[in-house]
Parts: C-alpha cells; structure tokens; sequence
C-alpha cells in the first residue's frame, strides 16, 4: 500500500448520494452529470496514476452559472468538491475522494474576446494551453506560459497550479501572464478579480488564486497577458560527458548576461526514449541541454556565438544548432512529450522539486547517488535554466512494494531540494504527492496562515480539502469546518 | 485613511527595531495591546499623518543584502535595505531590477531614502513595467511579520516555486495592511547593453496610444512607451547591435512619421526623469496615478484635461498620471473604467486614497485583512472597509 | 500504469496483449486533446484515456459489458489521432479492436441495433449487394422524413444522387504498363467504393500503368475486412481477410508482386495489420508478407516519382487528410507533396488532424455526433476557400461531399489528370474563371 493516506470518506455522505445526485439533476442539465459507477471510475485519477479513488459523482458544467449552481447544490449539502481541469496533474490534484463531487471544466471552451491593441485575451478555462495561442497565430501574437502537457492541459488548470514551461525562463510563469478572473467560490458566488489593467490598487488576490490547486475558488474564466511571436527561434543542443559539467554550463550561461528563452536537460535514459517517439535526432550523450534563442536571423546568431564561448570552455561533446523550423519542431516535440514517452519504459513517478541553479551539479550527482542506494533507475529532464527538476523514478506497479520504494526515494529526493535552498514543487503543484512533505519546507506557522487564508476564502473547506497541506495539519480545519454554518 | 501632507513621525513614537525577532516582539505586543502601528519603509513614499498615540513602525533598521548569485538571478536582502545600495550591487555584475522602481522624493518633496521592503509593499514599477512585468512579478519569496506577530516564511530564492499559496506576490501592494516585510528574495536580470529612444514629436494623445500599440506588437521588445505634452517615446534595449537593429525596424514601421533619435546617455536621462515624474515634480497641484485599458487612455485624458491640469502616459497608454485640480469625485468619475489612486494630495480636501472596491471583492479583502492582521492593527483606515 | 490480470487470463492472447497495451499507458492525457469526440463531447469517457480505463476495467474483471461502456467505446471513431499524439506509443486501435470484439461477443444489444449491424455486415462489404441496396435506397430517399431512426435517415441522406454502372476494371485480370514495366502491383479494388464510385479505381489503374506498373486485379479478392472488423464481428472480418490472403499469396507465387496498392485508406489501415491480425494463426506468414507488400497508392507513387505533370490546371486544392492515412498509417506528407509536384495550390485546413466524421460505418451508427463532425469538418475546409476538395478516402469523400456544395475528388482523380488523363467529371465548371492566386490573396 502508498504511504499517502486520504481521509476517510464521510460515509454519511455517500449514503446520500441518491439524493445529492438528485439535486444536482434538479438543476442541471442531464448530460452535465456523470453518476454511474461504471462511468465516475474514469475520473478516479489525473496523470498520477499511484492513487485513485472513483468520486461520488461527476459534473460536466457548460457556463459559469452552471459551475455556481453545481458549487451552491454541493455547499448546501456539505459535500466535498474537487475541481478539476484536463487531468493531466502530475501531483494528484485532481484526485477525487469517495465522498466527493468533482466539477470539471474542460466543456467551458469558448474564446470570448479578443483585444490585440490592448493585448489581452479572455477566455473560458477549459480551453487548452496550446488553443489559445492558436486562436491568436493569426494576430501575430501567443499565450507564454508552456507547461510540456499544453497541448490537452486546460487553462483552469494552469491558473489552479501556476504552471510554467520551458520558456517561463523568459517570458514568467502562470501567475506573470494572468490578467484577471471570473470564479466561482465554494459558496457558489462568482466574483471577478482584475481585468485587462495593468495595475490595479487593493489587495492582489488575483496572486492567490493562482496556484491555490483549486481550494479557494473554481476559475471559469481568463484574461491573459499575450504577447508578440518573435520574429524566429532557435534551439541548439550541447552534449556533455556528465550531468555535472552541463549543470555548470547552465550557470555559465545565465551569468554571462545573455538570457536565452530556455535552457532544458535532458539525460541519455529520457532522450533514448524520447527519440523512439519524436525523431528529433538528439545526440547520444549522457547529458544534453537545449538551449533556445529568439530574434532576428542576425540576433539569433550573436547569441548563439555567444553562448557556443560559454560552453566551449567546458568542452562540449556536442554542439549543434537546429538547422531549420522542422527539426526545431521536432526537438522541442520531443521535449514536451518526454514524460509520456518514458512510459515506454515502464512506470514512473515525476518530481518537480527546485533547487538553485547554481547547485544543479550537486543536486544530480546526489540524485544518482540516491538512486543507486534505493536500487531504482532514475531519469532527469528538465528546466535548467531556472533550476526545477523533474527526476523520474522508474518502478514496475505491478510488482508489489514498488511503488513504496520509488515513494521513499522521492521523498529523499525533495528533501534533498529543500535542503540546497529550493522547494518541493515548481511548477506542478502540491497535491497529494509532496503534501506530507510540506512540514520539511514550512514552519507550523508559515503553513498555519495558508490554512488560515483557504479558511477565509472557503469556511466549510469542502474545496479540494485533503490536498496541499498534510491531513494531520488540517484535520481541526476539515472537521471544525464540518460542523461550521 | 485620509492621506494628508507628508510629515515624519516624532521621535517619541517611532520605531525601528533592528532585527527581525525584535520587530516581532513589538508586532506581538502591540497586537497584545491592540495599538495601532503606522507601518513605513524609508519613509520617502507617503508619511503617513499620526493618528492619536500610535507607533510609526519601520524596516529601515533591517538592512543588508543577504545573498546574492548573479547565476542564479537572484537577490536576497533585508527589508530596510536601501534601494540604490541593491542597484549598485546588481550594477556591478551586470545586473539590475528589471522593474525600474520609481523614486517618490522628487515629486513628493520628501527625504529620506527608498528602502527595497517599501518597494515591494507598494509594488512600485516604472516604465519597463509594459515590457518586463511589476516589481511583484519579480518577488520570489518574502519573510514577514503578522499581525499577531508570528514570523512568515513564504516562497524561497528558487525562480519557480508553487509550494503552498503564493504570499509573497499578495503581500506585494499590499501596503502593510497584511504583514510587515523583514527580508524578499527578487529575481534580478542581466542589465540591458545597451539603450536608445524614439522621440515622436507634434502627436496627441490618441495618436501617442494607435502608435504605443502597433510598436508593442512588434517583436522588438519595446520597453518604454510614454507620452507628455505633444511627444510620445519608444525605448529599445539589447546588445548594441540588437538596439540597432530594433531601431531601424521600428523607424521602417513607422516611416511616415519624423523621429528623434535619442542616444545612450540623453536615453538614460529622459527615462529616468519619466519614471521619477519630473515634469510634475515642481508643481502643487495632486498628482493621481490611474489604469487604464490603453485604448481608453485618450478618452480619460480628455476628461482629466477638462477639469484643470496637466496629464502624461506610460505603459503604453495603460497609466495616466494626472497633475491638476480636479476633485476626488470628478478625477474618479473621468477615470471610469480604470482605477484612480492618489499619489500626491498637494492642495485637494482630504480625498480616500484608493478607489473603492466592488463589492465581493471587498468582503474577500477583509476576510484576507482579518487572517493575517485580526486585530486591525496595521495601517488601519488605510483602505475602507 | 498499474493492471490487475490473473495469470489465468493472460495465457489469452489477445488479453496478453492488451495487457502490454495498458502497462504502456501513464494516463497522461495528451490523447484527449486531439480526440474528435472528447472535443464535440467535452466527458473524458468519451476520450482515449476514457475509453481506456473502461475497457481496462471490463477486460480486467471479465465483465459482462454494461450499457454505458458499450456506449462510450461505440462512440469511438477508430479515427487513431490518438495513436499520433501518444508519446508512450499505446496501439490503441489493437485494444479497441480486442474490447470490440470482446463486445460483440459478450453483450446482447437492443434488437433493432442487432438488425442494423447484421445488416450493414451483410450489404457494405459485397459490391453487388451494395448496388442493389443502393438503387432501392434511392427510391427511398425522398420519403426519409418519414423514417423514425436517426440512423435510418443518416443512411438514406448518404445515398449519392448518380450511381455509376458496374466498372469492368474490376474484374480479375492482368492490365500491362504502358511502357517498360518497373513495378508488378496488385489492386485492392475495394468493396463499398466499387459501387459508389468507378473513377477512382480508373485514375488508379491509369495512373499506375502511365508510372509503369502491371496492375494485377487478383481473382477472388473481395473486402478486406475492415467495416466488420470495426464492428467487432471478428469471425466475418478474418474470414473475409483470409480470402484475400490467400488470393494475393497465389499472386505472389505467381508472378511475384512489389506492392499491395490501396486507394482507400481506410482499407490499407487494415490490410497492413493483417500480420497482427492473423499472429496465431497458419496464415501468419503469408498474412505478414501481404501486410508487409501493403502500400496507400501515394507511398507507391512518391516511389515512382510523378511524371510530366503538367496537364492539370493550377487549381487550390484544399487536401483533408483521411484519418485511417494520417494516423491509421502515419502517411502525411505523400499525398501532400505528389499534389504540390503536379503543379496544385496545396492548402490545409485547420484542426487537419481531426476526423470529419465518416469513419467506415460510424456516419451511419452515430449519427448525431458524426454530422457535428461533418459540420466542423466543411466549415474549416470552405475557411480556406479551396476550389476542391481532395482526399484519399472514399468514406471521407461521401461524408464531406454531403456537406459543401466544393467538388469532392480523390487524390489519384487529380494526379491521374495532371499526368495526362481526363480532367475529373465532378469537376465540373469549377476554377479558372478565378485564378488561384487572386483566392490566395482574398483569402
């Protein structure tokens, strides 16, 4: 069995599921609700596939209202939410509990404005990430932040973990492209933060909602920051003898004063993966990075030539530019789909803890070290430049006691993060998976006032209440708010 | 609260603790005796007027840089540290705060000295702002005080970080009424080579915004887009021969119109004195700092215009700052549709410094004011409700 | 991700293998962003990962299928966008085509779905029957209102106006290359398509011998199987498979072949998955060895190199990439690149790796969500303003035909034209009264 425990499920509520799927039919659309148990399996995980529990019910809203009516049926009733997005979370926060009703919003799929001379986009948030910059390729502009799973992962999602990208190195994460909001709180009200300004005076609580994982509020909608395409880009790749040495590049590369769009890393266990499916051609080196430039044709070129001295003093084994928009495709193809890809290679579960890019070295020398001792194969590809790893820990699930042991070393692992000075996640969120590691990053006070703050927000904590922040912590939350008018 | 004239706080009411278990200690008492605390940085913003026995409560005392790693990007100071004592150190690696923060003292009159934790309370940018995103995009993590006392970690020095809530960008703006600030960890940024300006004489406001548009849709990373009296400015940075570059581009764009070049030096200059507001620096008028859709820019200038006064643009159009003496009501009523705040109360009536805010928002402000700060005591009245 | 099969039920083959399938799957979930129906449909049920998980369920608890599971698989198009997308290489038409026949074999649908698959099983695949269907359909259609069965009505909407006569092209025989012979091909003349439409085996055969090929029409060569093996019919669609084995082994023997030419891409999808199909049986070789010989007519012409194409008119040509060709074969560019050589204006429409809803016998079975397709389908084709439409796939000619008043030809109908045959009769009076290039720009 995983170490990652859920509450027990309120069985009291699950013997009023006729009943609450009774209300929620009253009010909705039929075909908004999926109740079947043969069907509410299918919602019984995201992409951490380690833990899984099928919910009470489904719903399927088509409009903020309806998203409002849902949220009010289940406050009044007193019945758990969990939102959810695409599912594509590799930190289970979309992981449903028995007791639970998980709202989706991947039917809010309209484009509702967009304003090109004032450069902002408004969506509904079940949009897909890549969707949005596609509407806008004929505008000449895109949407920045590129989390690797953009092409099904929906905008709500993305706003509820802060999610970044390999380009965030340049252009921010979530949180630095999000304009302002419609939402929808537990209580079923909807409120609208901020907006195509600029600026806005008050408190930022637009910063809160982002990478809240869903426990403050549903985001039915989006204004986002959009941005001009650069007038071309480029990725190269520099092949090293060691993880080391190419962590050091990393370093080199940022202080040397060019800013490239992306740094990426790669190991040769993913990018052997990764070349079975995309073809892109990647060096058979024990360490790559991408690296990616933008600009003109002659920008391009003065950085790279500038980046190619920085990494000559390491001695690259490799150092090769893409040579046209195909094969840049291709690499970056590659890149984006490398979790998937190492599903060819069995089972795995992926971390997301960061550490400064300057103990990058260290951090992958310990990583291996690690590995070794637990006897489980660990891959790395991930965001160099601003340091959030993503190590991959091979394991078979069908073997038992597995899963326990690719557990614990993942726990050694982020605590490993937080020791160098970085912390448990990144960019993927919380969710189940570091939630019980949270007390090695945060002092009881520091995570008092977050729980204090999703109090303020969500009085009943019916909103993705076991996620974050470890059950011990919050259990005087979760029940004392049970008992809460 | 009701933003009358500066003035400092008198000495027998001012506080400065000098590190951050003794900023606590008297955070925790005053919330013990539920004394109300004025909270400051430098003191060159807004001073705020003393109210009864009240404290002045200030940062400046927390000073020094903690870390920092060029590498990295990243900066890890104390909250009292002086704002040009972290751009000289980031100078001399190359490096800067890419959020141009504002210097208030000309314009307010004020002394003192800008303090890096009174930056972040108040989010202060400048004009690269447009480009390059608010000072709170650039707050990696925070250490504070609550209300009660308790001291806070939140995020860290790590670029990407979405462990727990993100504090440290809420605290930003959020002008003391959550926490008081002991230390931030910025993201820094490789400094810019190289800068030149185009200067677009003989323009209105309408014109200066239909040209803000069409520059900040190029690919050329225009990072400063302003416009006073009859001229509108576009700034390139980069290498020398990217600005080049970026220069000849947009003077291709924009063929039909006569441009200035502004070199280095006189570049430098112009920004800094648009980022500072020299040209209401003299004056005694209010000075109103509003957003904007940028679009609607023209329009409000009008409006403002109307009732007395002098106004300019940066961020593209997105932020007017007005100088003049129409009255709270009437700057607010032209401002519709974007936000006014009082920067500068110069000769107006005592005027509510913030707009007011919608209704479900407001109720979540408070029930966010009352989580970290219960007993009310930071800079109470700042804001309504 | 994790599976729970007892060692009983993997010394089942086909359960083994799907087994394998599901281990490789991490749930990821990149397959529903480019799966039609997750689109039109917005539930994960209706999606790969979806439909995954409750077969998953179903195979792993040898399940009786309950109604909701037959629904979601049913609604599955066997478009295979999702095999495109997966990075982690799921076979996924290998898992649905097992869950389909696992289906079939273990659940009892409502009689008059029975009737309708029996039916379609026993007409589609046999050309002669088809026709006749056909004629009695035509009579039929101006009173389709009147039918209370969507799928009824779906069917009488797609009977052509004008049923060309039977084509003596395909019949069993031997046709020589026109000039020196490079290659020695055999035709899959087709089934459904012989009685739709004779012009695309025509252009085929004259395409194919102007590149220098013997076309072989091997005797007995039937259906291959296909529109019955989506039904999860599986002892038909061998059946029918096997027949066709054998036939293109005699022709093997014969006189030797260099390829199995296909020109409706639906077919080739499964005539080159005949090795898997038959792995357990005493035709897994021979079975292996035509799947291996099995080309998509462009693949065996961007091997000839076209020649002398320079007798059509410019004409934009909108090209809808037909799923089973795209994803079913991972055959993209070919067609693409043949139409740019023979001097066409080659555009694409957006969302071009989404199905327009044919899908063999789906337009017929699903039809609500198969005309919402349709309707995506025209709407982004008629975006880019083509002056036709040309595909590779007789399924996607009828459905999107139906829909846009744009001529709807085969890819060969247009490359057989521009190397020197008769310009395409569905042509009609369409283009050179606008030139290409002034569309170009308008649009």
């Amino acid at each position: 069995m995983s170490t990652i425990a859920m509450p027990t499920p309120d069985e009291a509520i699950i013997a009023r599921k006729s009943e609450i799927v009774a209300a929620l039919a009253a009010a909705l659309p039929a075909e908004t609700i999926v109740s079947d148990p043969e069907e509410t399996r299918a919602y019984e995980c995201d992409a951490l596939t380690a833990y899984r529990c099928p919910p009470l019910a489904v719903v399927l809203p088509r409009t903020t209202e309806e998203v409002a009516t849902a949220m009010r049926i289940c406050h009044g009733l007193r019945v758990p939410v969990i939102p959810r997005g695409a599912g594509t979370s590799l930190a289970g926060g979309a992981l449903p509990t028995a007791d639970s009703v998980v709202i989706g919003t991947m039917r809010l799929r309209e484009f509702l404005e967009i304003d090109t001379a004032n450069r902002y986009i408004r969506v509904q948030t079940g949009v897909t990430n890549l969707s949005v910059s596609a509407e806008l390729e004929s505008e000449g502009f895109f949407y920045a932040p590129d989390p690797s799973s953009q092409l099904a992962c929906t905008i709500a999602g993305n706003i509820g973990m802060n999610s970044g990208g390999a380009h965030c190195l340049k252009y921010g994460v979530t949180a630095n492209n999000l304009l302002g909001v419609r939402m929808v709180l537990a209580t079923g009200e909807i409120v609208e933060l901020g907006g195509p300004l600029l600026g806005a005076s008050g408190l930022d609580i637009l910063s809160l909602i982002c990478g809240s994982e869903g426990q403050l509020a549903i985001v039915t909608e989006a204004t986002l920051r959009i941005v001009p395409k650069p007038e071309g880009a480029r990725p190269m790749l520099i092949g090293f003898d060691s993880a080391e040495t190419a962590g050091e590049c990393v370093a080199r590369i940022i202080r040397s004063g060019v800013l490239p769009v992306a740094i990426e890393y790669m190991d040769d266990v993913c990018l052997r993966a990764v070349e079975a499916f995309s073809k892109a051609g990647y060096p058979d080196c024990p360490a790559v990075l991408i690296v990616e430039v933008e600009g003109s044709d002659q920008e391009i070129a003065d950085q790279i030539e500038r980046i190619r001295a920085v990494a000559a003093e390491l001695h690259p084994i490799e150092f090769r530019c893409s040579r046209n928009a195909d094969e840049s495709q291709a690499i970056w193809k590659g890149r984006k789909s490398a979790f998937g890809a190492m599903g060819r290679l069995g089972d795995y579960l992926c971390l997301d803890g960061t550490v400064p890019v300057s103990k990058l070295p260290y951090a992958l020398k310990r990583i291996g070290e690690l590995s070794k001792k637990a006897g489980l194969e660990v891959a790395n590809v991930f965001h160099a430049g601003d340091g959030n790893m993503h190590p991959l820990i091979l394991f078979n699930a069908n073997r038992p006691g597995d899963l326990e042991r690719a557990e614990a070393l993942g726990n050694d692992i982020l605590r490993l993060c937080v020791d160098l000075g970085g912390c448990l996640s990144g960019e993927h969120g919380v969710g189940v998976e570091k939630r019980d590691l949270m007390p090695t990053q945060f002092a009881p006070d520091d995570m008092a006032i977050q729980m204090e703050i999703k109090g303020a927000f969500d009085r009943a904590w019916l909103l993705n209440p076991a996620k974050v922040f470890p059950l011990e912590a919050s259990r005087p939350h979760r029940e004392g708010a049970a008992t809460c008018s | 609260m009701l933003l009358k004239t500066c003035d400092g706080g008198n000495a027998s009411n001012f506080t400065a603790p000098g590190d951050e278990s003794e900023l606590a200690a008297f955070v925790e008492e005053s919330y013990a005796r539920r004394r109300a605390l004025h909270i400051a940085g430098g003191g060159t913003r807004v001073r705020w007027a003393e109210v009864g026995g009240d404290f002045l409560l200030t940062a400046r005392g927390l000073g020094g840089i903690v870390t920092y790693e060029p590498g990295e990007l990243t900066l890890i100071a104390r909250a009292g540290t002086p704002v040009e004592e972290i751009e000289q150190t980031l100078a001399a690696q190359g490096q800067a705060l890419a959020f141009e923060p504002m210097d208030h003292r000309l314009l307010l009159g004020s002394s003192g000295t800008p303090t890096i934790g009174g930056v972040v309370s108040a989010n202060v940018c400048g004009p690269r702002r447009v480009q390059a995103g608010a000072c709170r995009d650039y707050i990696l993590g925070v250490r504070f005080v609550d209300g009660k006392g308790r001291i806070i970690k939140n995020g860290g020095r790590v670029m990407k970080n979405v462990t727990g809530l993100n504090l440290g960008r809420l605290l930003c703006g959020s002008y003391g009424t959550l926490g008081i600030l002991s230390e931030v960890a910025l993201k820094t940024l490789p400094m810019a080579e190289s800068q030149q300006t185009l200067a677009f004489g003989g323009v209105s406001a309408a014109e200066a915004v239909e040209l803000f548009s069409a520059a900040l849709r190029t690919p050329f990373e225009v990072s400063g887009a302003a416009f006073r009296g009859a001229t509108a400015w576009l700034r390139v940075e980069g290498f020398s021969r990217q600005v080049e570059y970026r220069r000849e581009r947009l003077i291709t764009l924009f063929r039909d119109r006569k441009i200035d070049i502004y070199g280095e030096e006189e570049s430098r200059s112009l920004w800094r004195g648009l980022r500072d507001l020299h040209h209401f620096a003299g004056t005694s008028d209010a000075v109103w700092r509003i957003f904007v859709k940028p679009t609607d820019a023209p329009a409000v200038v009008a409006a403002l215009q109307a009732l007395g006064g002098d106004a300019s643009l940066d961020w593209g159009g997105g932020l007017i700052w007005y100088c003049g003496s129409g009255d709270a009501v009437s700057v607010r009523k032209a401002a519709e549709g974007g936000q006014a705040t009082l920067v500068r109360g110069g000769a107006l009536p005592a005027s509510p410094i913030f707009p007011p805010e919608p209704k479900g928002i407001a109720y979540l402000s408070a029930a966010l004011r009352k989580t970290f700060d219960p007993a009310g005591i930071f800079n109470p009245g700042l804001v309504d409700g | 991700m994790q599976t729970n099969f007892t060692e009983d039920q993997l010394a089942d083959p086909a359960t083994r293998r799907s087994n394998e399938i599901l281990r490789s799957c991490v749930h990821c979930g990149f397959c529903t962003a480019t799966c039609p129906t997750y689109k039109v449909l917005g539930d994960e049920l209706d999606s790969p990962r979806g439909r995954i998980y409750l077969m998953k369920d179903m195979l792993e608890n040898s399940k009786v299928p309950d109604e909701k599971t037959v629904k979601h698989i049913d609604r599955c198009l066997s478009c295979l966008s999702c095999m495109t997308t997966c990075p982690s290489g799921v076979h996924y038409m290998h898992l649905v085509d097992h869950a389909r026949e696992y289906i079939e074999q273990n659940y009892k649908r409502r009689w008059d779905e029975r009737a309708l698959r029996w039916l379609l099983a026993r007409i589609l695949p046999y050309p002669g029957r088809f026709r006749v269907a056909l004629l009695g359909a035509k009579l039929a259609k101006p009173f389709r209102k009147l039918l209370p069965d969507a799928r009824l009505r779906a069917m009488l909407e797609m009977v052509p106006a004008r049923l060309p006569a039977p084509s003596p092209s395909d019949h069993p025989q031997t046709i020589p290359a026109e000039n020196d012979r490079v290659k020695r091909v055999a035709l899959l003349t087709g089934c459904a398509q012989r009685a739709l439409n004779t012009d695309i085996n025509d252009a085929t055969i004259r395409l194919l011998r102007r590149h220098g090929c013997e076309v072989v029409i091997a005797k007995g060569i039937g259906c291959c199987g296909a529109l019955t093996h989506h039904m999860g019919k599986t002892r038909e669609s061998h059946q029918m498979a096997a027949i066709n084995v054998r036939a293109l082994t005699a022709e093997i023997d014969a006189g030797g072949l260099d390829a199995v030419v296909i020109n409706t891409s639906g077919c080739g999808t499964t005539v080159k998955d005949y090795g898997h199909m038959f792995r357990n049986d005493a035709l897994a070789e021979d079975a292996g060895r035509v799947a291996a010989l099995a080309k998509d007519i462009t693949e065996v012409l961007s091997d000839l190199g076209l020649k002398d194409a320079s007798h059509a008119e410019p004409l934009r040509v909108a090209y809808h990439a037909a799923c089973s060709l795209q994803h079913g074969q991972q055959v993209r560019s070919a067609p693409k690149d043949l139409l740019k050589a023979a001097g066409f204006v080659v555009v694409e429409p957006r969302d071009s790796h989404i199905c327009c809803g044919s899908a063999g016998t789906y337009n017929l079975l699903q039809p609500a969500i198969s005309v919402e397709l349709k309707a995506r389908k025209v709407a982004t084709l008629e975006a880019i303003r083509p002056q036709v439409i040309c595909t590779g796939n007789i399924g996607c000619m009828m459905q999107i035909g139906s829909g846009t008043g744009i001529p709807v030809v085969h890819t060969v109908e247009l490359l057989d034209w521009a190397t020197g045959g008769p310009r395409p009769s569905s042509l009609g009076q369409v283009a050179s009264a606008e030139s290409p290039r002034a569309q170009l720009v308008s649009a």
